[in-house]
């Protein structure tokens, strides 16, 4: 079986909505879980008191990382079909930079 | 304690590499079948194409970014259903932990007035950031992330950077 399965039409794309619960559900659980329902632990970073954020972040991507490059290497996904977002460098600094300003402001 | 104090609830978190395992193997587990990542600010996105589509269509379709939104149903959303999901699995883990409750949480010295308003503004911020980056911090910190995109990367970098040089003017806020 070759992934991602939606593209390469090994999967119904009707089923991607029952997956974008699923996998919405575990994210969603997993967040809680690490905290961050709550605005103040998500902002205590700032502050330099509680650095979760920086840790689930960065776990998060790198296990995801490093799962698509072993599934890749030993040729289970084919990483050419990946959506990787489109690189737009003054926008995307300027867009992270207002994000950063009202998160720590909104506090999510 | 003030509602809502980290300290009271910190020994019930789990750890953050585990947290983060869970969301890595989420992640994975979406690019896997669907190629694509998880993501959020979209589905607002969509909200705000239906709303106006809903109040005046000939504006919404001739909006040049809003039209693109307008082709499929909003149900039939795949970033609407997994944040419909995101709601239900964070109600989930807030009710099994026991720390499900209403509350403005704030700093012990911070109004609830204020703390609306800011919200307010915050979220407008985060909001048009999210639409000009093509993305939030999930879409593009995360996802981007993990796929190694240059843009998402730099993205991650002054997210940080905007949450350290604003975070001295609302100590009060949080602390």
């Amino acid at each position: 079986m070759m992934a991602p399965l939606v593209p390469h039409e090994m999967l119904a794309p009707e089923l991607g909505l029952v997956v974008a619960l699923v996998t919405g559900i575990l994210f969603g659980f997993f967040l809680e879980r690490a905290g961050f329902g709550s605005p103040r632990k998500l902002t205590a970073m700032f502050y330099l008191q509680d650095f979760a954020v920086l840790r689930v972040m960065f776990t998060a991507v790198v296990v995801a990382m490093a799962g698509l490059l072993i599934l890749g290497g030993i040729g289970r996904i084919d990483l050419e079909m990946l959506a990787i977002p489109d690189t737009y460098l003054w926008p995307q600094a300027l867009g992270g930079l207002v994000i950063g300003l009202g998160f720590a402001v909104g506090g999510y | 304690m003030s509602p809502g104090d980290p300290a009271r609830e910190e020994h019930t978190y789990w750890s953050p590499y585990v947290a983060g395992l869970g969301i890595g193997l989420t992640l994975l587990l979406t690019f896997y079948i669907m190629g694509h990542g998880l993501g959020a600010s979209g589905a607002y996105t969509q909200l705000t194409a239906k709303l106006l589509q809903r109040i005046t269509p000939d504006h919404a379709q001739a909006n040049t970014y809003l039209k693109d939104y307008l082709g499929e149903s909003f149900w039939q959303s795949w970033i609407v259903i997994e944040i419909l999901g995101v709601f239900l699995g964070g109600l989930m883990g807030a009710l099994t932990a026991r720390r499900f409750r209403f509350q403005i949480e704030r700093g012990p010295h911070a109004g609830r007035g204020s703390r609306l308003f800011l919200a307010l503004g915050g979220g407008i911020a985060v909001g048009f950031g999210s639409r000009l980056a093509l993305g939030c911090t999930s879409g593009q910190a995360l996802s981007g992330g993990a796929v190694l995109a240059v843009g998402s990367w730099l993205f991650t970098l002054t997210f940080f950077l905007g949450g350290y040089m604003v975070a001295l003017l609302v100590r009060r806020e949080w602390q």
